[in-house]
């Protein structure tokens, strides 16, 4: 397994395009997890959503980048009404039937997605100015895969601020600390949580349009994402923004480097670490509560 | 706690008459339903073992299942061992990996130990899927069902295949029931119900909750072995997550923690998944749109549900 730097910097360069993918998805999920301890399964079918939406409003409007700014809307209302219909009233009632009922949104979304779309993947246009090639360091590397990885290090940077410098972050990070004591202090930790809510299925939805161009738009998309991402938040541990950070950054470079080094077992070796994770530290590696 | 309650007895008797009934007059295709209900049950009980009794929702008993499978598929097929030997050793095998599994995640609780589990069936599916001798991902063949012709019995015949199914899950069911009536089920229900007060008494919790896996995988592993005995074929296809989701969700329509319900929510699903099959491949939207109402309108289950009736009903018989 002796090959060029370049190679290896395709490699890293891959790695953090997986990262930043996981990083939209499993950011929104931990937050839910750590904010309401509500269990929401159902997040990697709002991903695959948010493909759709984009595919459909690209091929309408012929705009990648309106396409861009409309899939997160479309699937935060489709969050909007499943959290009026069905999450608001589960939040109260254990891990298990959280798991079972968003369980059963998976199977209802999916084929919903596949009555409407069709079992056929479908392909979404990269936009013209991100369609080729560029350098980087000495190495040929697609734009598109760049500007993905931009995508997620802008949320990244702009979360991590809003979190860390605003007043909503304080009080999230109040909510998540102990929501009980926050809403003592006068903190709406329901309104809260709805916010934080939207703001998380909007990224899965943003996550998935720009997925799309990529891997195309296929209704295995919400149950494929779904392992890795909850191994993200896992890992990271529930309600942590540097917990998703870490995790998607270990997770995707672990997938993507052991898919070169030892084909075939990248997969267990997430499933390890995830194992060892929970047994070792089972509140994640870098969890929210002190 | 577990309690064989005559309606218990009742239900199962209703269930498997009907199943019974429903082979014996039926064709071939109606006879494989009935196999794929019984397989369903067995693992479902088993589920409900540890998840209703034990307080241990997991979600590698599909893989668990699948492991099993493979185990006797590959003692016949490849390794050219005789049935008896290959069913003990798949037992074994199920019951090493769930004791494995149970050992290492007992301390974990709530959406943790489901996560823990969930990674260990992955790996599970992993290896089986990249160990070529086993055929990795083309899956392996060659497998043959038991020979009971010295009893008369020709299990190549699809109904005789049938109602050895249905007598193998009353007899699972039979031994699930004595042994949480036993000291060993009774000590369990108490650490669900209250753990640190069973340890106040000088129990081992971990130990308990391990062995219970153990059991509940040997039980696992028995539907395995029907498995692979009833497609002839066994592929990675059995070990993945989604088996364990569909196990869990029988559970859960048909009642968590008692016993009986995951055989009538087996039959509901399978039978649902047959009618509306039959007529759209969207089963899964009725099928999610149930489990949703299930668990909102109180998560008991359609036999948790029944008994839940005739229960309050006694209750305010017994005031007025």
């Amino acid at each position: 397994m002796v090959a060029s730097i370049d190679f290896w910097l395709t490699q890293f360069l891959n790695g953090l395009q997986l990262s930043m993918l996981l990083f939209l998805l499993s950011v929104g999920l931990t937050i839910i997890f750590g904010l309401m301890h509500f269990v929401n399964l159902a997040h990697g079918a709002l991903y695959m959503v948010g493909a759709y939406a984009g595919v459909t409003a690209a091929a309408s409007l012929g705009s990648f980048w309106l396409a861009l700014a409309i899939a997160p809307i479309a699937v935060m209302a489709v969050g909007m009404f499943l959290y009026a219909t069905v999450i608001r009233h589960m939040r109260r009632s254990g891990p298990m039937n959280q798991v079972l009922v968003t369980l059963g949104l998976i199977f209802v979304i999916v084929d919903l997605v596949r009555i409407i779309w069709g079992d056929i993947a479908l392909g979404m246009e990269q936009p013209a100015i991100l369609s080729g090639p560029v350098e980087l360091l000495g190495v040929v590397y697609p734009a598109y895969r760049l500007f993905v990885i931009g995508v997620g290090a802008a949320v990244m940077l702009a979360l991590s601020l809003v979190l860390s410098r605003t007043q909503i972050g304080a009080m999230v990070r109040a909510g998540v600390e102990n929501d009980a004591m926050a809403a003592c202090m006068g903190i709406n930790v329901e309104r809260l949580f709805f916010a934080v809510f939207c703001v998380g299925c909007a990224l899965a939805g943003l996550g998935g349009a720009i997925a799309a161009p990529v891997f195309s738009a296929t209704p295995s998309m919400a149950t494929d994402i779904l392992i890795p991402t909850l191994i993200v938040v896992v890992i990271g541990g529930l309600g942590s923004l540097r917990g998703a950070i870490a995790g998607s950054l270990i997770v995707g470079f672990i997938q993507t480097f052991g898919a070169v080094v030892l084909p075939g077992f990248a997969s267990v070796l997430i499933y390890v670490l995830l194992a060892g994770v929970l047994i070792a530290k089972p509140s994640g590696l870098l969890p929210a509560r002190g | 706690m577990f309690h064989q309650s005559p309606l218990k007895s009742l239900t199962l008797a209703a269930v498997i008459v009907a199943l019974a009934l429903y082979a014996t007059l039926g064709g071939y295709f109606p006879r494989d339903i009935v196999v794929e209900i019984a397989l369903l049950a067995i693992l479902a009980l088993s589920l409900d073992f540890v998840a209703g009794y034990g307080g241990m929702v997991s979600l590698c008993h599909g893989a668990i299942y699948g492991v099993s499978a493979y185990a006797f598929a590959g003692m016949t097929a490849v390794a050219g061992y005789d049935a008896a030997t290959a069913t003990l050793a798949a037992l074994a095998i199920a019951a090493a990996f769930g004791l494995f599994v149970g050992a290492v995640t007992a301390n974990i609780s709530g959406i943790f130990f489901i996560m823990a589990t969930l990674a260990f069936g992955q790996m599970a599916y992993v290896v089986v899927f990249e160990w070529r001798a086993l055929g990795g991902d083309d899956g392996l063949s060659g497998i043959e069902r038991y020979d009971l012709s010295t009893l008369g019995i020709d299990l190549n015949d699809s109904l005789q295949f049938a109602l050895f199914c249905l007598v193998v899950l009353v007899a699972v069911y039979g031994v699930a029931a004595l042994v949480l009536r036993g000291t060993f089920g009774r000590t369990l229900t108490g650490i669900r119900f209250n753990e640190d007060r069973m340890r106040a008494l000088g129990l081992s919790a971990w130990s308990h909750k391990a062995l219970a896996f153990a059991f509940s995988s040997l039980l696992a592993g028995v539907a395995g072995i029907l498995a692979a005995q009833h497609t002839l074929f066994v592929s990675p296809e059995l070990l993945v997550w989604t088996v364990s989701g569909e196990v869990l969700i029988v559970v859960i329509l048909g009642g968590l923690g008692t016993l009986v319900g995951p055989i009538v929510g087996a039959a509901l699903l399978v039978l649902l998944k047959h009618e509306v099959g039959a007529y759209t491949n969207h089963w899964h939207l009725i099928i999610g749109l149930f489990l949703i109402a299930a668990v909102m309108a109180g998560g008991r289950g359609v036999y948790g549900q029944l008994e839940h009736y005739l229960l309050q009903k006694a209750e305010r018989r017994a005031n007025a």
